[in-house]
């Protein structure tokens, strides 16, 4: 053991001297002695690289090539449907100027209540023991003069029944049925000399939305 | 680097710079048309609205002619049944004309100027031309009277009316005060 220390202290007490020889290897020109070269990690990554742009660029030509097509197509469609479409519009217009001509006569016609209707159905509804004396229809409304037939007490009943048959009536709905005062008894009065009772009912038209609804 | 070792270079490597080359190329490709797709993408929705709305268009139309054909023909009976303010005697003519179909005496008929559009009102195709009438004669004549204006030749509206019937004699002459605007032309 102590021989075998000794040596060791022997061997690294004399100085260290690289052999030294000649090199004549070639770096250049000596073969890739790895296992697996350089060159095809180097060629693998770049043959990868250009396969992944080149998909991409695949890719985005054919996306680029199908929309293309897209828009031939349509562009297609659109030159085949575009002189009939003008033609539309055109007529379009023109119906429109027309529709707007009947509208108008339509609002006309249907802005006040139609008269004759009003007093055929006051005729058709009016009780056997109230009269008619005169009916004025305004600008906000119908007003009707009554002559009521019958003791004062039940007259009235007789005149408030006849309002609220009107107030129901569909035939009177330009007026304001669902008002409180839409439909309303405005003058009562008592006939000295016939002892029937004069009434006077006025039934407000309904303006602006209203009427609309 | 000389230029002979960047040529044993590629020599030596003619894959990796085949796909470095290659690689170089199709990003400066991808670079320079890469606003293509974009600008198709765009330009492919205005033309596929523009096409739909076209087809719209031409299928929303399947039956206009028709009824443009349809309004046209129904434009001219509208128009004939229009009256025009200037013409006072031929307006008249047809209160009269109506005074001998019912039986009814007319006692009133004047025509007012027409009045003007309202400042914010909006743009009026026609305009009514205001009549003043009263009319004489039994309740039935008058109801008739009263249809065939209302129904008749003419658009009319009454504006306002006063109806009395004399209290002694129920079925006696009923006297009407009509004030009605008949539509007409501006």
């Amino acid at each position: 053991m102590l021989s075998r220390l000794k040596k060791k202290s022997e061997a690294s007490a004399t100085p260290a001297i690289a052999t030294w020889h000649p090199s004549f290897r070639n770096v250049e020109r000596l073969p890739d002695t790895k296992v697996v070269r350089t060159a095809f990690f180097v060629n693998a990554a770049a043959i990868t690289v250009a396969l992944g742009l080149l998909t991409y660029f695949g890719v985005k030509e054919w996306e680029l090539r199908s929309l293309k097509t897209q828009i031939t197509d349509w562009q297609r469609q659109i030159d085949r449907d575009k002189a009939g479409s003008d033609k539309a519009i055109a007529l379009y217009k023109k119906f429109q100027t027309q529709e707007a001509r009947f509208q108008e006569v339509d609002t006309f016609m249907k802005s006040k209540p139609l008269v004759s209707d009003l007093i055929v159905r006051l005729a058709q509804t009016l009780p056997a023991n109230i009269a008619l004396d005169s009916f004025e229809l305004r600008e906000t409304g119908l007003a009707l003069r009554l002559t009521v037939r019958g003791a004062p007490d039940a007259a009235t009943g007789y005149a408030t029944a006849y309002l609220e048959q009107l107030r129901t009536d569909k035939q009177f709905a330009l007026f304001d049925q669902a008002g409180a005062n839409g439909f309303a008894i405005t003058n009562v009065q008592r006939n000295t000399t016939s002892g029937r009772l004069n009434v006077e009912f006025f039934l407000t038209l309904k303006t602006g939305k209203e009427a609309k609804k | 680097m000389t230029n002979a070792e960047v040529i044993t270079l590629l020599k030596k490597n003619p894959i990796g710079v085949g796909c470095g080359l290659l690689s170089l190329a199709l990003v400066a490709g991808i670079y320079f048309r890469s606003g293509e797709v974009p600008a198709a993408e765009e330009e492919l929705a205005q033309k596929s609205d523009e096409g739909s709305r076209l087809a719209a268009n031409l299928q929303n139309a399947a039956q206009l002619k028709e009824q443009v054909d349809t309004l046209s023909a129904c434009e001219k009976e509208l128009d004939s049944r229009l009256v025009h303010a200037s013409q006072t005697l031929t307006n008249y003519q047809y209160f009269y004309k109506l005074e001998s179909d019912t039986g009814a005496k007319m006692t009133v008929i004047t025509q007012a100027p027409v009045g003007a559009p309202a400042k914010n009102a909006v743009k009026s195709l026609f305009a009514g031309v205001p009549f003043a009438i009263t009319v004489q004669g039994t309740m039935t004549q008058m109801i008739d009277y009263l249809r065939r204006l209302e129904s008749g030749a003419r658009y009319c509206r009454v504006m306002s009316v006063t109806c009395s019937v004399p209290a002694g004699d129920r079925g006696g002459v009923v006297t009407l005060a009509l004030n009605l605007e008949l539509l007409g032309q501006l």
